[in-house]
């Protein structure tokens, strides 16, 4: 029997308070070598792929004295320490990675002697068991978010959004949740090497120096390249013009997966090759018009848009807005949108037009620029409906007041189609009210344009020295991109004569054809700056010294200036001292942008000049697009995925084991058909086949969603990833890149999808769509809300009707007093359905992950799910998403059959469970009517490596084999609050106290607080219109209300009494 | 002289012998007996050896399910309960022919019971020991599972008195002892018959140890009586009892398919429908081996058919009713219960396999020719054994893998450890029954020779033209 112990550490106490100060007895002598015993000493069972035979052989190099010669550090250790004056070194010693100053010595040497000090002068904020709160960022492909991280004795453990941030306002999507995962990720890279050599950093600075010394007075750095992110930190930027100083003729490419080409291309040529972008307000805009936008989901700005478009769902704000979308795939914004049209991606710029054309002024004539180049197409029938949606598109567009209306363009379709809107909302007088022009952020261009132009110089032979710091080109990158075919000596005969220098956290698909492989740091264990969408810049500092010795990339690149060595604190600290000249007590405004994440007043500003159409026509005339499919043909579709993005979340299993916002599909990728193509190509869900295009095959297996545009098939990227080290994300899915080409990254004609042999079983978290007929996720117009039809009266008795004692209602009632009785509200007109609380609550309360077989038997374990349904007739669906965690039922059926126990009423009205009293017979969870409870079939806690041990929060249970869980209401923030609000003898205010999920919602869908106080927002929530209990006919009284979905149907597309809604035949 | 009397018809309605005529006490001890004292032969080294393989399975299935957690089982979310419940259920079921018969019977003085009780009672009891495996597997951490019972803990914590599951502790501890010791009360003047004919010491002293002293005075008998009939009327109650409460362990919640009403009744006319079966499927191979043919007679056999008919109707009635409730309410999500899913749903070919075999099957007894036919009769009783399994299957299963809310839905399939533990007890069962029958009479020789005086006694009387005995 495994009667392990919960959250006890086994042997590896080192790392599991104070990670970073090494009581080893005899430390390493230097930085690799000290990576080498790390990877040794965590080399545990679950990290076995990282590369057995790999080890062997560097720890057979590690002995010989060459290699111990070779890796003598230079310098006396701490000589590079930043002189920070005595208190501040003291300090740093002390609490190695629980201060965020520390991360001043995140430089690769450390300190040979440090040791683990108890308190003697305990710091003020720091107390042992209280976490502290510091603001950080995450830049994600040239856009930086704003992060709050939680951490606890020096462990970050939580990330949140910073609410100061313009951009976050304290929401964040699953990414930055899931952020904290890959800090901590075993699989990380953790050595330097040239080949398969380990190196130190002192071989590398003197590689480096030995290049620039070189080259800077033979050719300025002319054979020097540099392949990047897009460069959206200032001090980067500023580190880059350093380089460029020294070495003029060096160049820098930026390139990243998510493509904003089409938007920039567009608004360069519309602001004469300024770079431009621009931000939209939804909460402005009355009616919206997107043209294959998924702008609720997709980066950077989708948690400001989404906030201001959910604000324009809720009756109480006023009207409704009004959202058209056309689009191929299912998107969670085509989900949220009031009328969808299906059409092939293709085809949106014939939608585009067409609504130009009709809404005249300057948006005509580039419309008429776009005659001929597409068509809507189908059968007739199609066609007419088409027609007549932008028809009412066009009214409606016209209709609302100017100004008021917005039309925005996807980052999928081509610079025609963004022109094309930006000349409707010209047109509509949208520009400045609801469209506003601001500088970029990234000022550089960036794009496939610029690999091409790499590949195309190291074909040249101009290129000696590559030095990639994007994320994993030789993956990420079309397969005719070229890149990949010059790194790989098999396939480039003159491979030898290129050094490519490749730094990231993973050993993955780019590193294995580099020469030098540096492992970064995580940007969580260094200093950085960058822009947000909005240009609001924050300052990321560290949250813990590097776990696996990487190298901030900051500190890399200015090896290149053979400078003496600083590390990356002290450059962001000088760069922006340098900003500030002439400004009086830089240190307590640093002090502040530090604490508070952001620098104010950073945001864009508006760019200078108006739009011009004409010269941007040129770009909808020149515009070739990809030929029609043929009768048989599809229309191949590639999107970013919504968990893994672009694959550089690949490795992170919270994401992996996220359920696909539509398909609900975890571990994998598919190609998806609606179900009438699947018909005509006879496949079944699950069958393989293979995908061909342009000459590539693909063998992928198939799933069918609903509501997908007939004749498409959509794939999305980042799976089927063969990374080196990435365990995680090796073997998961299907890489959809190996059929992408840069003419036509993001979709194509001419795809052909046929059956091939055997089939596939996915892990799917929901497989029944269809809500049976049954009042679950309530969903109805506007008009039907305010005047209910017989029918809706009669649902809206049946779940919010008094329930009849004795018969619904004979359990006996709790008396609350005055004191606290918790309660919930979720708003599912607010709710898109994006997940991010999902993440969040899995980062909170220690969730396990299970891995897809586990999830194949239906045992998945996060506590809240979002239960995603279709509406109406399988080909062209509504969809509603329900967000669904245990509701704390007042009487709760779970409560009286647990014959221990084990799961009881709190006297604020919680039902606390009961980990140790709970034996496991799973009754509660047979009796729940909700089926919100997750239960440990195995041990699925066990064989975390020391560095997972530091990622799990400490309020919370880790919970062992054979025990049943759920959603507590986030009980530990409770406790927490409670301690101040009884230490100054007042009740828990209702601003104090959010769960996780409610916290991170970017559309602030979810709503906790006290029901027993008629002030607070929940209880107000409970009390509207809209609120209704979840199978409320049972009796069980639950504490969760949700709010009744509202939508804002047109009449002229959707007649009000049309509500006969016939479910599909699935 | 007493044989033609015997052999003459005590009554036109009762057309068939209890105890076949040519017998006295004598020949009755050295029938009944042989089969303790006889080597055992090929046939039951070779049945012990299959049953001890099965055995082997169940110490697999469980050693490996303690090790790594009922997460090896199919169990999921929603289908907490699966093979772990349904075997409960079935093992329970079948365990209640054996209290019906030596307990029920007895109060009612039917006397045909008297060559087959020994045989149900040993049946019930291995039946409960099987049962009894799963609710404690079944928990998550079972080296908890003591927490189910009421002892003074240290934490001051109890059981949580509102939850069937607590009430299926007790039900089943009490129905377990209860039959142990009614099963053993019952064997004590045979196990002295077989000490008296021990040939080896160790034979005399082992059996003298079980027999208590017994010396048959008119005290011992006396006192043995009175015990007896305390102990069929504690019994009684718990053939109700024990299969309620099982029961409600489905009917007190409130998912679709168990909160039912008619569980109860049910409940416990199917599992004296199951438990009859089992003896059937377990006694006519036995008379035949242990040539007890001349004891457990044809009218023995015919007899349970007929109880097996009229507890077949019941369970008919059963589902007649769950349907018939469950369109008259107008209830949606049992609505979809009873008639899509379960008729029509993942699991609609064991619905209709479970209809097939309890519905159809025991009809076939409405007919004396099928009633009274060896091959027909045995068959009947493992399809209405496996009709029963499949009921238990598509009252927990099904209506657990669709309930409420579409989005939870999910299918539930057995694993191969599933099916090593339900293999595993139905070899433990086995392995029991055998050695049963290797050192225990089967048939309870004491009352079979008292049945047999009291026929003598009334066939006497009748001869002097009074009424026949039954």
């Amino acid at each position: 029997m495994n009667t392990k112990r919960d959250g006890v550490p086994s042997q590896d106490t080192s790392s599991f308070a104070l990670p970073v100060v090494s009581d080893r007895p005899a430390p390493a002598a230097d930085a690799v070598g000290e990576a080498l015993e790390h990877a040794a000493a965590n080399a545990s069972a679950t990290e076995t792929g990282y590369g057995r035979t790999y080890w062997r052989s560097l720890e057979e190099k590690l002995g010989t004295p060459e290699y111990l010669e070779e890796t003598r550090p230079e310098f006396p250790v701490g000589a590079d320490l930043a002189p920070s004056g005595f208190v501040r070194r003291e300090f740093m010693q002390l609490l190695g990675a629980s201060l965020a100053l520390a991360g001043a010595t995140a430089c690769s040497t450390r300190p040979q002697d440090e040791r683990l000090l108890p308190y003697t002068k305990t710091p003020p904020e720091v107390a042992p068991g209280n976490p502290l709160h510091y603001a950080s960022g995450m830049t994600l492909a040239g856009h930086t978010s704003g992060l709050l991280i939680t951490a606890r004795e020096g462990r970050p453990i939580k990330i949140e959004g910073n609410p100061q941030h313009p951009v976050n306002q304290g929401a964040a999507g699953v990414w930055e949740q899931a952020y904290l995962l890959s800090l901590y990720d075993p699989n990380r890279a953790r050595v330097m090497r040239q080949g398969k050599s380990p190196r130190a950093l002192r071989v590398l600075a003197e590689d480096v120096a030995n290049l620039v010394n070189k080259a800077a007075p033979a050719d300025g750095g002319a054979r020097l390249r540099f392949l990047t992110e897009p460069g959206n930190s200032p001090m980067m930027g500023d580190l880059r013009n350093r380089i460029l100083k020294k070495l003029p003729n060096a160049r820098f490419y930026s390139y990243t997966a998510m493509t904003q080409d089409a938007e920039t291309e567009a608004t360069r040529a519309l602001f004469g090759n300024q770079p431009v972008s621009a931000r939209y307000d939804f909460a402005q805009a009355d009616v919206v018009l997107s043209l294959d936008a998924d702008f609720l989901e997709s980066r950077p700005a989708n948690l400001t848009y989404a906030r201001q478009f959910a604000d324009r769902r809720d009756p109480k704000n006023g009207a409704l807005n009004r959202l058209y979308a056309a689009e191929a795939r299912f998107s969670i914004t085509g989900g949220m949108a009031d009328h969808r049209l299906r059409v092939k991606s293709a085809e949106v710029l014939a939608v585009a037009a067409a609504v130009a054309q009709a809404i005249g002024g300057p948006a005509a004539s580039v419309a008429s620029a776009a005659a001929g180049k597409a068509q809507l197409r189908g059968t007739s029938e199609e066609v007419q409906k088409a027609n007549a949606w932008i028809q009412a598109v066009v009214a409606d567009l016209r209709a609302a007041k100017p100004g008021r209306t917005l039309v925005i363009a996807g980052e999928r379709q081509p610079a025609a189609v963004h022109v094309l809107a930006q000349a409707i909302n010209s047109a509509l007088g949208n520009t400045g009210t609801t469209v506003h022009y601001v500088q970029a952020p990234v000022a550089e261009p960036f794009g496939l344009a610029q690999v091409r132009a790499l590949v195309e110089d190291i074909k040249a032979g101009r290129v000696d020295t590559l030095v990639i710091t994007a994320w994993n080109p030789l993956y990420a990158l079309p397969s005719d991109a070229g890149l990949a075919e010059l790194l790989n000596p098999a396939t480039n005969p003159d491979r030898a004569k290129l050094s490519v220098l490749y730094t990231g956290l993973y050993e993955d698909e780019t590193s294995q054809y580099v020469d030098w492989f540096v492992p970064a740091a995580h940007p969580l264990e260094t200093w950085s700056d960058g822009r947000a969408v909005d240009g609001t810049v924050s300052i990321a500092q560290p949250l813990i010294q590097p776990l696996f010795n990487g190298m901030p990339e900051s500190e890399l690149l200015a090896l290149f200036l053979t400078e003496s060595y600083r590390p990356a604190y002290q450059m962001l600290r000088e760069y922006w001292q340098g900003q500030a000249t002439g400004q009086a007590d830089f240190e307590s405004r640093w002090e502040t942008w530090v604490s508070e994440g952001i620098i104010a007043g950073t945001a864009s500003p508006a760019a200078s000049g108006a739009p011009d159409f004409g010269a941007a026509t040129a770009l909808v005339s020149g515009y070739n697009p990809p030929a029609a499919p043929a009768a048989n043909e599809l229309e191949l579709n590639f999107v970013h995925d919504y968990k893994v993005f672009d694959g550089r979340f690949g490795n992170s299993a919270w994401l992996q084991e996220l359920p696909d916002l539509i398909t609900k599909m975890v571990w994998d990728n598919a190609a998806l058909i609606s179900p009438q193509t699947a018909k005509d190509l006879r496949l079944e869900p699950g069958a393989m086949a293979e995908l061909s295009y342009g000459g590539q095959k693909l063998s992928v297996p198939v799933w069918t969603t609903p509501g997908l545009a007939d004749g498409t098939v959509t794939v999305a990227l980042g799976y089927g990833r063969n990374g080196l080290h990435e365990v995680v994300a090796k073997g998961v899915g299907f890489n959809a890149n190996v059929l992408r080409r840069a003419a036509a990254p993001w979709f194509d004609g001419g795809a052909t999808l046929t059956k091939a042999s055997g089939s596939y079983k996915f892990s799917l978290t929901q497989t029944h769509w269809r809500m049976e007929n049954r009042p679950i996720a309530l969903d109805m117009s506007v008009s039907e809300l305010a005047h209910p039809s017989k029918e809706t009266e009669h649902i809206l008795e049946r779940v919010q009707g008094e329930l009849k004692p004795g018969l619904q209602d004979n359990l006996p009632s709790f008396d609350y007093g005055n004191g606290y009785k918790w309660g919930m509200a979720i708003d599912l007109s607010r709710c898109t359905g994006c997940s991010a609380c999902v993440v969040a609550c899995q980062a909170e309360n220690n969730i396990p992950v299970v891995g897809k077989e586990q999830v194949a038997r239906s045992r998945e374990m996060q506590w809240l799910r979002i239960d995603r349904y279709f509406e109406g007739a399988e080909s062209d669906p509504k969809m509603v998403m329900q967000p669904v965690m245990c509701v704390h039922c007042e009487k709760a059926p779970c409560e009286y059959v647990c014959p221990v126990n084990a799961t009881v009423h709190s006297d604020e009205g919680l039902n606390d469970m009961v980990y140790n009293r709970c034996v496991g017979t799973r009754y509660c969870s047979n009796n729940c009517p909700y089926k919100v409870r997750r239960f440990n079939y195995l041990h699925y806690t066990s064989g975390k490596t020391s560095t997972e041990k530091m990622l799990m929060n400490p309020d919370v249970t880790v919970r062992n084999r054979g025990v049943m869980e759920k959603c507590t209401y986030c009980v530990q923030r409770i406790e927490r609050t409670r301690i101040s609000a009884r230490v100054e003898k007042r009740l828990i205010q209702e601003k104090e106290l959010m769960t996780a999920c409610q916290q991170t919602c970017p559309t602030q869908a979810i709503t906790f607080g006290s029901l027993n106080d008629k002030q607070q927002r929940v209880t107000q929530l409970h009390e509207d219109e809209r609120a209704y209990k979840l199978l409320h006919e049972l009796g069980t009284r639950p504490r969760t209300a949700h709010l009744i979905r509202v939508r804002n149907p047109n009449p002229a597309l959707e007649p009000a009494k049309s509500e006969a809604a016939t479910e599909g035949s699935h | 002289m007493a044989e033609t009397a015997i052999t003459a018809p005590l009554d036109p309605l009762e057309p068939r012998h209890l105890v076949a005529p040519h017998h006295d006490d004598a020949s009755l001890n050295e029938t009944l007996l042989a089969h303790v004292w006889a080597k055992p032969g090929k046939g039951w080294f070779m049945l012990f050896g299959v049953t001890l393989s099965a055995l082997g399975l169940l110490v697999i299935g469980v050693t490996y399910t303690l090790a790594r957690g009922i997460g090896v089982w199919g169990n999921n979310q929603p289908v907490g309960w699966a093979f772990d419940i349904i075997n409960f259920v079935w093992w329970v079921g079948i365990g209640h022919a054996g209290t019906l018969i030596s307990a029920i019977l007895l109060l009612f003085q039917q006397k045909w019971r008297t060559s087959i009780n020994r045989f149900a009672e040993a049946m019930t009891l291995f039946a409960v020991m099987c049962a009894g495996l799963f609710p404690l597997l079944h928990t998550g951490r079972p080296w908890f599972a003591f927490w189910l019972f009421p002892y003074p803990s240290t934490l001051g914590a109890w059981p949580q008195f509102r939850s069937p599951l607590v009430w299926d502790v007790f039900a089943i501890s009490t129905y377990l002892t209860v039959s142990a010791l009614f099963w053993y009360v019952g064997l004590i003047p045979d196990l002295a018959a077989l000490r008296d004919s021990s040939k080896t010491k160790v034979q005399r002293v082992v059996y003298g140890l079980f027999s208590l002293g017994w010396r048959g005075s008119g005290r011992h008998w006396h006192n043995y009586k009175i015990a007896y009939l305390l102990l069929a009327g504690i019994s009684t109650p718990l053939v109700v009892s024990v299969h309620t409460i099982v029961s409600f362990d489905f009917a007190v919640s409130l998912i679709p398919g168990w909160h039912t009403t008619v569980f109860p009744p049910y409940f416990v006319a199917g599992a004296v429908f199951s438990g009859f079966a089992m003896v059937i499927t377990l006694i006519v191979p036995a008379r035949k081996y242990l040539g007890l043919r001349d004891v457990i007679t044809d009218r023995h056999l015919e007899n349970m058919n007929k109880v097996i008919l009229a507890t077949g109707m019941l369970v008919s009635y059963g589902y007649m009713m769950e349907h018939f409730v469950a369109w008259y309410s107008q209830n949606q999500y049992e609505l979809w219960t009873f008639y899509v899913n379960r008729a029509t749903g993942p699991y609609a070919g064991v619905y209709w396999l479970m209809i097939a075999c309890n519905v159809i099957t025991p009809n076939i007894f409405w007919f004396k020719k099928c009633r009274t036919s060896i091959p027909i009769m045995w068959v009947a009783s493992i399809m209405v054994n496996i009709g029963m399994w499949c009921e238990r299957f598509i009252i927990i299963v099904t209506s657990l893998s669709q309930d409420f809310l579409p989005s939870s839905w999910a299918i539930y399939t057995p694993t191969w450890v599933d099916w090593c533990i339900y293999i595993g007890t139905l070899g433990l069962f086995g392995t029991l029954f055998l050695l049963f029958l290797k050192f225990v009479p089967a048939v309870a020789v004491s009352e079979v020779k008292e049945l047999q005086l009291e026929l003598k006694h009334a066939a006497h009387l009748n001869g002097h033209g009074t009424h026949g005995a039954h």
